[in-house]
């Protein structure tokens, strides 16, 4: 229900990120998203689309990398694995409590942009 | 093209504004606790009962995130504690920012005291994501809303360090399978606390207020907050 406001925090980091580097258009701004994040991916996307419609970074793409949350064993350490959607109650392999970690990214993770000034066909520097 | 790398955390303004009020509250020695439920879980009628049994010993307040009214406010007001209301004005949660406004608009009415509740606005999924520099998440689930609560959001119980099940006075006529709720909630948060209360019958509520007032004692000692981190 919030994705707008996320939307428009995700431009403005990208576009501080980009200002920190010289100037350029924003083509593609990825994204690491929990699934214990409270975002939903299909909406986020659909408001940075309506966000970004008319500006600058018209037509950027927004990649999401989706990170499931892990039921860590407390006992044994194994990381069970797990249907989406569905919890382990203890642990197959030893019975141990599981501890739910992670799962809570919500992180600009970079952004992809063309430089105003780059030579038609130069590639800038990468990473 | 280029590709910068950021690595930026999305909601870093507020987890630096939830930062400054968690040095604030620790200043004060305050206990903030961060009340997140479905509308008309109970969270209000719980804070009354809870002001009614503590404002003798304790100096309490409440802030009270709402998209309209400022009804929840009053109702704490008229209990006899200070209480601010937030209008979020269709806004799904709370965040850091405007909980450091509404304790500076109260100039000091909410300053210096031992428990701070923040109720926050009815919604089991946004508010999850808003640090509020409380010093724990409680999540509210009354019996009237279905036993599968817990596995359908998992983000806020397995974020809260206290489930709190509401109404158990109305176990009798609703289909609601405790053992299976405390099995959900022992799964997503192993280390947390369950209590089973009735703001009515005032069935659970000494095990609700002994939960509180030793999270302050903890907290004044100096020994982190029980069960889950924020």
């Amino acid at each position: 229900m919030h994705e707008m406001g996320v939307a428009a925090e995700v431009r403005r980091i990208a576009r501080a990120s980009v200002a920190n580097r010289g100037s350029g258009r924003i083509t593609c701004v990825r994204l690491a998203v929990g699934d214990l994040a409270a975002i939903e991916p299909e909406l986020l996307k659909y408001a940075w689309e309506a966000l970004v419609q008319g500006t600058s970074e018209e037509g950027a793409a927004l990649e999401i990398d989706w990170r499931p949350a892990k039921q860590t064993c407390r006992v044994c350490g194994d990381l069970p694995g797990r249907a989406p959607g569905t919890w382990l109650r203890l642990c197959p392999k030893c019975g141990g409590i599981l501890r739910v970690t992670g799962g809570d990214d919500l992180d600009v993770l970079s952004v992809v942009f063309e430089e105003d000034d780059a030579v038609q066909g130069a590639e800038g520097g990468a990473r | 093209m280029t590709e910068v790398d950021v690595k930026q955390k999305v909601l870093a303004a507020n987890a630096a504004a939830a930062a400054s009020l968690r040095e604030m509250f620790s200043r004060s020695g305050t206990l903030a606790v961060n009340l997140i439920s479905s509308p008309g879980s109970g969270k209000t009628t719980l804070l009354e009962k809870t002001v009614a049994a503590l404002k003798g010993s304790l100096r309490l307040g409440g802030i009270e995130g709402d998209i309209a009214t400022e009804r929840d406010a009053e109702r704490l007001r008229k209990m006899g504690i200070p209480a601010r209301q937030i209008l979020t004005g269709g806004s799904c949660h709370l965040d850091a920012r405007q909980v450091e406004r509404a304790l500076a608009e109260e100039e000091g009415g909410l300053s210096g005291l031992d428990i701070l509740f923040i109720e926050n606005v009815g919604n089991l999924i946004c508010p999850t994501g808003y640090d509020l520099g409380e010093d724990f998440k409680i999540v509210l689930l009354s019996v009237t809303e279905g036993e599968d609560k817990p596995f359908k959001y998992p983000a806020i119980f397995s974020k809260a360090a206290v489930t709190v099940v509401t109404k158990i006075d109305l176990l009798p006529y609703v289909p609601f399978d405790l053992p299976a709720v405390r099995e959900q909630v022992a799964t997503l948060a192993p280390e947390g606390r369950i209590v089973e209360v009735s703001a009515t019958s005032g069935a659970g509520m000494d095990a609700w207020i002994r939960l509180l007032t030793d999270a302050l004692a903890r907290k004044r000692a100096g020994v982190p907050a029980a069960g889950v981190a924020t």
